[in-house]
Order: structure tokens, then sequence, then C-alpha cells
């Protein structure tokens, strides 16, 4: 395997007293906090009777509701969708707040990386855990791999896969900006090599946490 | 008694087909449904197109305005579409503000119009700080069956390749705008972005892949909307969406990307032969 280089990756667990499980998580400078509720009773119309419904609420560090914010709790909302055993808790709402403290890039990816560790923290049944990975191609057509803000804004193209942890298939992917065949698998590729580290930061978040208790 | 069944059972029904190999409408995996595009069909809008795909059906219409370029980027005009999903094209949607899917699909689709580049934005500049074009893409959907965004891009292409722009003088010293509409010029459009969705249906040993789903096939691989969409423009990418349904694997995302490519050259041949068409009128 080759010698990745992520952000710094920082975690808290349990952060908040009052919700069922909770985390803080930077990457590098960006901060996100996730809250998680449930499985708990919800509106009757809203009920499925064979999953768990889940509702994502981003809420963006401006407070503005906008279009983008719809799409990123669309993103959210799929990718936890497929991570999380809905079956076990019919009839049933799990809700996922996420709220945005600080950007400096990366800022979606970091909050489904978030979003994972609360819910395991929750102890929600959960399918697999997931992992989100950026990659951009700069100007001279060279990929890198979870860039900074300022390589981010300046990039031709911006892609951003999520992984699961079983067989590290694609769960969900986004991109931005165009880009060739070639560069996409090898993103995709590297990213996939990289959501190891992603992975491995979680045990060790939650070995540490267990042993407190 | 199928109907009674599918209704019972919905998803063994599904099954059902896809075991024999075929989808509930008679496809096979990989067919896409025929495309058929008409062209300036509304009148009072400045361009406009009709886009069927299937049963889905997408109106775009075009309306021009003018107005001042930002500040921060003086030289540059707008582009500005947006997706209406009304309760006339189904059941799933409620009237009232637009719902998340339907600004979720807004936003899939601005984005992929933007990241193309297919519409130099400097071109739509008249004078710089002053004056630019503001070009409102309006796309409705009549009829929903699946697979939204395709129609959404062919429409919203096809209406911006029949678009010319009218000339337009403006005098510096009495700020006084001419618009002259007897004078038209072609707006350009660089490549072709092509959107093509799919679904991904969860089915041991292996997923299957169902190219252009319907709305049914959709709800049973996972909820509203497209699971994948793979656009592509003249040799590259420009975006590639992956939501929820079942986990790719790489030798399906191959898949996916050919043929995503082949459906590309074969919606070429249909808008460019009925713009071609068109000016034969």
């Amino acid at each position: 395997m080759q010698d990745f280089k992520l952000k710094p990756m920082k975690c808290e667990l349990n952060y908040l007293s009052k919700s069922d499980g909770s985390a803080i998580l930077s990457q590098g400078d960006t901060v996100v906090l996730a809250s998680v509720n449930g499985p708990m009773d919800i509106k009757t119309v809203n009920q499925s009777i064979e999953k768990a419904t889940l509702e994502v609420l981003f809420c963006s560090k401006e407070g503005k509701p906008s279009v983008a914010d719809r799409y990123k709790e669309n993103i959210i909302r799929h990718t936890c969708e497929t991570a999380i055993l809905g079956c076990l808790y019919p009839r049933t709402g799990i809700t996922l707040t996420i709220q945005e403290l600080e950007n400096y890039g990366g800022l979606l990816t970091c909050a489904v990386n978030c979003a994972c560790l609360a819910l395991i923290n929750s102890g929600v049944g959960m399918r697999h855990a997931v992992a989100a990975l950026s990659c951009c191609v700069d100007g001279a057509g060279e990929l890198v791999l979870e860039p900074t803000h300022a390589q981010a804004t300046a990039a031709r193209a911006r892609l951003h896969f999520v992984f699961d942890s079983r067989e590290k298939s694609l769960v969900t992917g986004f991109t931005e900006g165009t880009f060739s065949e070639g560069t996409y698998e090898e993103a995709l590729a590297r990213c996939r090599a990289a959501s190891d580290l992603v992975f491995a930061f979680y045990r060790d978040i939650v070995s540490n946490y267990c042993h407190v208790i | 008694m199928t109907e009674v069944y599918k209704h019972i059972h919905p998803s063994k029904y599904f099954n059902d087909y896809i075991n024999q190999d075929v989808r509930p409408d008679g496809r096979d995996f990989d067919q896409q449904r025929d495309v058929i595009i008409n062209i300036n069909g509304i009148t009072s809008a400045d361009a406009s197109a009709i886009v069927k795909c299937g049963n889905t059906t997408v109106v775009c219409g075009i309306k021009l305005e003018l107005a001042r370029p930002k500040a921060e980027e003086p030289d540059i005009g707008f582009l500005i579409s947006n997706v209406e999903l009304l309760p006339l094209c189904s059941s799933k949607f409620r009237p009232g503000p637009p719902s998340d899917y339907a600004q979720v699909i807004s936003n899939i689709v601005s984005d992929i119009v933007i990241n193309s580049k297919c519409v130099d934005l400097k071109d739509l500049c008249v004078v710089t700080d002053k004056l630019a074009w503001v070009i409102y893409c309006d796309l409705v959907c009549l009829d929903y069956d699946g697979s939204i965004v395709d129609a959404c891009i062919i429409a919203l292409i096809t209406s911006l390749k029949t678009l010319s722009l009218p000339t337009v003088t403006y005098d510096n010293e009495t700020e006084e705008v001419k618009v002259d509409t007897g004078v038209k010029i072609p707006l350009q459009v660089h490549g072709l972005p092509v959107a093509t969705s799919f679904g991904i249906y969860h089915k041991l040993p292996r997923n299957i892949i169902l190219a252009d789903p319907s709305a049914y096939e959709e709800e049973m691989c996972g909820g509203i909307g497209a699971n994948l969409i793979v656009c592509w423009n003249k040799g590259l990418f420009c975006g590639i969406q992956k939501f929820g349904g079942c986990n790719l694997s790489t030798e399906d995302e191959k898949r996916t990307i050919s043929l995503a490519k082949q459906r590309c050259k074969l919606v070429e041949q249909v808008i460019e032969t009925c713009i071609k068409n068109g000016e034969v009128k």
C-alpha cells in the first residue's frame, strides 16, 4: 500500500449529553458536530412499515437554509440509510442533525465521517461503517488526495467518494468539474486505498472510548 | 391478475421478472427508452424544447433578460436553471413549496450544466460591469416516470442549442440600452453533456444494473430517484453522482461508464437531427 497522508483527524464521542449519540470531528481545520436521536416515535405519515425513517438536518454556519443544504442532506441521508440496518426498527424514526462549525474545505466528507461516528456512538444497528474521502485534480492534471482549501478552490475537478468498511465498494460518489475516465478510476482507487486509514481511525477512537467506560 | 399481484407482493413481482432476465416493461437490463424531442413548441419563450424519454416528459423554456453583472465577477453573465416537479406529474409530489427532491434535482441539473462549461458565461456579458444576459431555463416535468435528470439535461441542452441572442447596443454616456431583435446571433454551445441514469437492484450473487429506470424501478431500487447518474461530455466526465441503492463494484462501474458513452452518441444524433429538421421548416 502506498503511503497516504490524510489531514490530521481529531474526534470526541458523546460530546453532547442529551442526544442518543453524538460526535465532534475535525479534519484539518474543518470541524463538524453531529447528533443522533432515535429510534423514536414519529408522525404516522412519515412511518415506513419496512424500515426506520432517517431524517437528516444539515445546519450551515450562516444558519440560512438553502438549496445546496438540501443537496448535502440528500447525500448524507442516502449514505447513512445504506449503512444503518433500518429493517431492525420498523415504524420508527432516526434523526441525524449535523452542525457545521468551521469550514476550511472538505466539509461534506467531514460531515459524512462525523455522521458515521455519531451513529456508531448511538448504538444503532449498522451494516457497515462508511468513510468519505475527497480528491482533486490540480491545474497540471495531478491528483491531490485530501486537498487543502486553497488547493480545492484552484482545482479543475473535485471528486468525493464514500466507501463501505466491508468490501470497500462505492456507497456514494459525487463530483464537481470535468475529468477524464483515467483520472476518475485513479482517484477512485487512491481514495479506496486511503479509506483504510479512516477506518483505522474509527477503530482507534471507538476502542479508546470503550476503555474509558 | 398481474396488477393485483404487483400490489400484494411488490418486491416478489419485480424479482420474478428480474430472475427471467427481463424488466416489467419488457426491456433488457441495458436497454434504454426511446427519446423524442420537439423544439420551439412554446412560441412565447426565446427557446424551448419538449423531451420524452419513454413516458417521462419534460418541457424546457428559456427566457432572456438583461441585468447588471455581479460586482465580484463583472465580465460574466448568468445561466439559471430550475426544475419544477408539480403534482401534475406524479402522485408522489404534493402542491406547495418545492419538495426536497425537486431542490436536489434542480441542484444536480444546474451543477451538470455549469460543470460541463457548455456555455461560456463570458459570452453572455454585453458590456463589462454594466450589462449582461441572464438566461432563465425553466424546466417543468409533465409526466414523471423515472430518470428525470436525463430528460432535463436533454431538454435544456436542446433549448440552449436553438437559442439566439438579440444584438444589444449600449450607450456609455446616456446608459441607454437598445435591443435589436431583428438581428440575432446564435449562442455558442461547446460540447453536449448527456446524463445517463441507472438503478442498482440488490440481488445475490451480484447486483443488477438497470439502465434508464422507470419510476417503478426506481422505487424498487431503494426509493425515488436514480441511484447513479453518469454525465459524459465530449470525452470528459462532467459529473458522476451515486446516491443510495446498493453499493457499486468496480466491474459494474466500468459497465455503466461504457453504457453512458454509447447513449451519449445516440442522444447527440437525436438532438442534431431534430435541430436540422427544425431549421428546414
